[in-house]
């Protein structure tokens, strides 16, 4: 390309070579043994060394879209997929991007806030899952009090499957709205002072500023934040594990993969090692994943492009 | 000219130094590395043997199993015992992981169950089986050590085609009530020996403003496990129940079934106190040690949470009712926990099997049942703990549970189970006879599909 | 040389924008809003603090009131059972290895996509776009890892984590905010390709590198699945594989386990802190004049 300006013949191959590195940890360690579950995806492969693998073309396919009630209670595991994706994404962005507008200003102790939002970023899925099952303990727990205070109560976790996946929903964003903040935070600092003093020159408002200079200015860790809401909430598992555990009517795509791929298969308790049907299932959430991604990135690029030029 | 943080610089060059390092392909050497080339090299040579054990997390086992681990290096010192411990989720892929990297050479294995029958059609055979089958299990039939087992307990948790592949250790039972002996004697209640009497005695706790039954709700099972004698009370053998179910002489729905389903009606939402549907599995034992609650049914695993809990609070232990025919009510349903297997390609066999017979020696045995619990799979040991006192009676009434043999058909629904849990508030269904319509609906909608 | 303006943290002084009289109304609803959310943040967060203040009887009998006594045990058997000095060690090692070596390769993958100095880099980024969708792959990975002799093997563990696609995406992006100008007048000044990343790249990006830094060691320090199936020597145990004393199939030691927990997240916070001054430091990407 023209536009490069290190030096030309042996120079020109730098980025080259030392791209490779990353690229090869890439190939090797994350892609290969991908491309190796969608091969699996079409076996009866039971991941046990020393068992025949059968080429079972797509029956792990039919089984998990189109066999029986278990197909249909798929199709309601994406639908509350989507939906739990849907209110993380727009709730958890949203509120990011305030509160990286919040920590963002010189007042004292910002530090301190900054960091007690990021805190269960920290903490990890397990324990985020352990501090909220105390924190909703129906029978006396802080929220249960409080709100017997104004007469109100509620099943929380254990309640209807709607009412559960809501609390899910809030402690999914309650955990990650640290990520979405620092990266925000990063891209706030990244908008030249000059943009600002000029904007304060012309007296425009809080409101105009942020819709003509923060917002534009922003387009890169916007682009960053959905990509990384949309997709993380549409492979969310852990916190359905750890808070609600296997119940009818909660169930994520996330969640039933992996109550596949460990043998802790839903209703009935036989464990069996179906590393084929496990993939299967796998590849069809990176179909819906990137159904929904590759669009989504698609039209943030050529937004991108309009914006910044 | 640039401004820069001088702090940043220097990462900078420590990242550029690594950099340089890293083009070796990670050769980054962390620290412990260097002592495990060194170790395996040695060992061969002293003719030492590290045996390496695996075992899932549940604490009382560890403990005991630590302290046998010492007593057999101190018998056996050629031999070193490397006991790895994992959640007991994990067990079943770490497992399959170091059998394949030929990285361990006794593992722990929950009693063999779920296998498939000849009258299931298509179904995916169990974890234990393909182990076998891939030829990662060794064969011990011949060990004098087996004799040292129930042989119910051998041929029902541990054989495959005529051949014994693992030893077990112990059964849970699961289909008891926990009742608080303080409440039931202040409000007059005698222990209930039939459904009907357990209806009453819930009445006269209610009235009395004193909430039944307890149970971790939030997690799902214990719900439904806790309702095992309703099932059992029906259905006194389990295995009869999934050939009936598979081949269609029982369904979900009919008569005998609407009954297990009304009462587990009565069970869900008139026995279990309100909140239940938000405690923990692991809260519950402590719920019920409280003195709060009447009831509790559980696991005899829970004896030992609830005696850590209120170590004075004075608990007996029942069957669950659920007949009206007393004499229906006298069996406990269970399960095989865990045992010994072998792998098969494991270069330190006489080791093993050394370990396995150490274990197995009936003093030690009792020593570790009553350490952990469990109702004993040695004929010789008794369970000297309170639950096993309590559970004594029935010890010949044992039954493995439907739980342990049942293959859903593949397509089958999410709701083709006999769970109490699916009533309100655990579940979304109030109806008996639409609970028990569509159970079978998800059950018949699997069969069908293999036809 | 070319002069490279840095200004200062334009975000930071947009408060400043309004007009003075509001100002201090602006700063106290600021102060509100942030104080609703600390309580939303902190509340949950000292059950975790209560908790591992409490016996475990107390517990069993009741999760949620307060302790009727201190009770610091929890946290020395924590550090005891748990092998904390080793385990702690160990895990530090993964952590700081691997997230270094994994910044510095990510920084020379995404700087020549997010430049197109590589022939094929939309493509590129769109393999790495992918991958964050790409099923977890454990079994396969697994196989892979064994054949190449890499399994029970730390240099194999560090491995693993030397890919993360979505510090990748955040580069990238953050990367397209540096001029192109910035390239050009380096090169004129003769710097070379490797220098000029290295030497300015680096530092321009900090809060992106920053951000990356803290996300991909969190991952790292949380693992348990990971250790559990590939490092089987206890030589080799992270510290998460040593909290598992605290669990169990019938019940977990959730008091023990809290305090083990706050233990093993002060390094973390630390950590976090000391990279926080870089997210937001306010050295940044300015234009390039003259």
């Amino acid at each position: 390309m023209n536009n490069y300006h290190f030096g030309r013949g042996r120079a020109r191959l730098a980025p080259y070579l030392l791209l490779l590195p990353g690229f090869f940890f890439y190939l090797v360690i994350m892609l290969g043994p991908s491309i190796a579950t969608g091969v699996y995806s079409f076996t009866d492969a039971s991941g046990i060394q020393g068992t025949t693998l059968h080429w079972i073309g797509l029956e792990n396919y039919r089984e998990f879209l189109f066999l029986g009630q278990a197909s249909i209670d798929n199709y309601g595991a994406l639908f509350r997929t989507l939906v739990f994706s849907f209110f993380v994404t727009t709730i958890q962005f949203s509120l990011g991007l305030g509160l990286a507008l919040l920590v963002n200003q010189r007042l004292k102790g910002i530090n301190v806030f900054r960091t007690i939002f990021f805190m269960p970023v920290i903490l990890g899925a397990v324990i985020q899952g352990l501090i909220w099952s105390l924190f909703l303990y129906p029978l006396g727990g802080p929220l249960a009090s409080i709100l017997g205070m104004f007469g109100m109560r509620s099943e929380f976790l254990g309640g209807q499957p709607n009412e559960a996946i809501a609390w899910v929903i809030f402690v999914q964003i309650w955990a990650n709205l640290g990520v979405t903040m620092m990266i925000f935070i990063a891209g706030l600092q990244t908008i030249p002072e000059d943009l600002y003093e000029g904007a304060q020159i012309d007296g425009a408002s809080r409101w105009q500023v942020f819709r003509n200079i923060t917002w534009p200015m922003l387009t890169p860790s916007v682009n960053t934040n959905l990509l990384l809401n949309i997709i993380g909430s549409l492979q969310a598992w852990q916190l359905f594990l750890v808070l609600i555990g296997y119940r009818n009517g909660t169930q994520v795509l996330g969640y039933l993969i992996f109550a596949q791929g460990f043998g802790q298969a839903s209703g009935s308790v036989t464990s069996a090692f179906r590393q084929g049907y496990a993939a299967a299932a796998s590849i069809v959430l990176f179909c819906l994943v990137l159904g929904i991604g590759l669009p989504v990135q698609y039209f943030l690029q050529r937004r991108e492009k309009r914006v910044l030029g | 000219m640039f401004k820069r943080s001088s702090v940043f610089l220097g990462l900078v060059l420590a990242l550029a130094t690594l950099l340089a390092a890293c083009g070796s392909s990670t050769s980054t050497p962390a620290a412990p590395a260097a002592d495990a080339t060194a170790a395996p090299a040695a060992a061969p040579a002293a003719e030492k043997v590290t045996l390496k054990v695996l075992v899932h997390q549940n604490p009382p086992m560890v403990e005991f199993m630590n302290t046998f681990n010492e007593q057999f290096q101190a018998k056996h010192p050629n031999i070193t015992v490397d006991m790895a411990v994992v959640n007991a989720s994990d067990l079943s892929t770490v497992t399959q992981t170091r059998l394949t990297a030929n990285d361990v050479d006794v593992v722990d294995m929950f009693g063999f169950s779920n296998a498939a029958q000849p009258y299931m059609k298509n179904v995916t055979p169990p974890n234990w089986q393909t182990l076998i089958d891939a030829g990662l299990l060794m064969d011990i039939s011949d060990q004098p050590f087996i004799k040292n087992y129930d042989e119910a307990a051998i041929k029902d948790a541990g054989s495959y085609n005529g051949k014994v592949y693992q030893i077990n250790l112990g059964r849970v039972s699961y289909s008891g009530i926990y009742y608080n002996k303080d409440l039931f004697a202040a409000n007059n209640v005698a222990v209930p020996t039939t459904w009907s009497e357990l209806v009453a005695a819930c009445a006269t706790f209610k009235a009395a403003n004193i909430p039944c039954m307890t149970a971790g709700g939030k997690d799902g099972w214990p719900i439904f496990v806790g309702a095992y004698g309703l099932i059992g009370a029906e259905y006194p053998d389990q295995s009869k129940l999934v050939e009936g179910l598979w081949t269609g002489s029982i369904t979900w729905n009919d008569a005998k079934s609407l009954d297990m389903w009304a009462k587990m009606k009565t069970y869900a939402q008139d026995m279990m106190e309100q909140g239940a549907s938000g405690i923990a599995g692991d809260a519950a034992p402590g719920r019920f040690a409280s003195g709060a609650v009447a009831m509790f049914p559980g696991g005899t695993w829970y004896a030992s949470a609830i005696d850590a809990a209120q170590p004075s609070f004075k608990w007996g232990y029942i069957p669950f009712p659920g007949s009206d025919n007393a004499d229906d009510n006298k069996y406990l349903f269970g399960k095989y926990d865990q045992g010994w297997a072998v792998a098969a390609k494991t270069a330190n066999k006489d080791a093993a099997m050394q370990y396995l017979s150490d274990f197995s020696d009936p003093a030690n045995y009792q020593a570790f049942a009553n350490a952990v619990g469990f109702i004993p799979t040695q004929p010789g040991a008794t369970l000297s703990s309170p639950i096993g006192t309590e559970v004594a009676p029935y010890l010949a009434n044992f039954r493995v549970g439907y739980e342990q043999y049942w293959v859903a058909p593949k397509g089958a629904g999410e709701f083709a189970n006999p769970f109490a849990s699916y009533y309100k508030p655990f579940g979304t269904f109030d109806e008996p006879q639409a609970v028990a319509d569509k159970v079978q609906a998800d059950l018949q909608s699997g069969l069908d599909a293999n036809k | 040389m070319s002069t490279l303006s840095t200004t200062e943290s334009a975000g930071q002084r947009t408060q400043n924008l309004a007009r003075p009289g509001r100002i201090k109304w602006g700063r106290i609803g600021a102060y509100i809003l942030l104080v609703l959310f600390a309580i939303v943040y902190v509340g949950p967060l000292l059950m975790l603090v209560n908790t591992s203040l409490k016996t475990l009887p107390d517990f069993m009998k009741s999760a949620t009131s307060l302790p009727t006594s201190l009770n610091f045990q929890n946290f020395a058997d924590a550090w005891s059972k748990a092998n904390f000095p080793l385990y702690m060690t160990n895990t530090l090692i993964y952590t700081v290895s691997a997230t270094v070596i994994y910044l510095i390769t990510a920084v020379f993958v995404a700087f020549p996509i997010s430049r197109g100095y590589v022939k094929g880099s939309g493509l590129l980024l769109t393999l790495y776009v992918i991958a964050l969708f790409l099923p977890v792959a454990l079994i396969p990975q697994f196989q892979l890892m064994l054949s190449l002799g890499l399994y029970n093997n730390p240099v194999g563990y560090i491995m693993l984590f030397l890919v993360n696609p979505i510090g990748i995406v955040i580069l990238v992006n953050y990367i397209k905010t540096l001029p192109m100008d910035l390239d050009e007048a380096a090169a004129m000044d003769g710097c070379g390709y490797f220098r000029f990343v290295t030497s300015i790249v680096f530092p321009l990006i900090q809060p992106a590198l920053a951000t990356v830094a803290v996300l991909h060691a969190i991952g790292i320090w949380n693992e348990l699945i990971l250790p559990t199936i590939y490092l089987t020597n206890k030589d080799y145990y992270p510290i998460t594989r040593g909290m598992i004393v605290f669990q169990g199939v019938y019940g977990s030691n959730w008091p023990t386990l809290a305090a083990a927990v706050l233990i093993m997240t002060l390094p973390m916070l630390v950590i976090f802190l000391v990279l926080q001054r870089y997210i937001v430091s306010g050295l940044t990407a300015g234009a390039v004049k003259g």
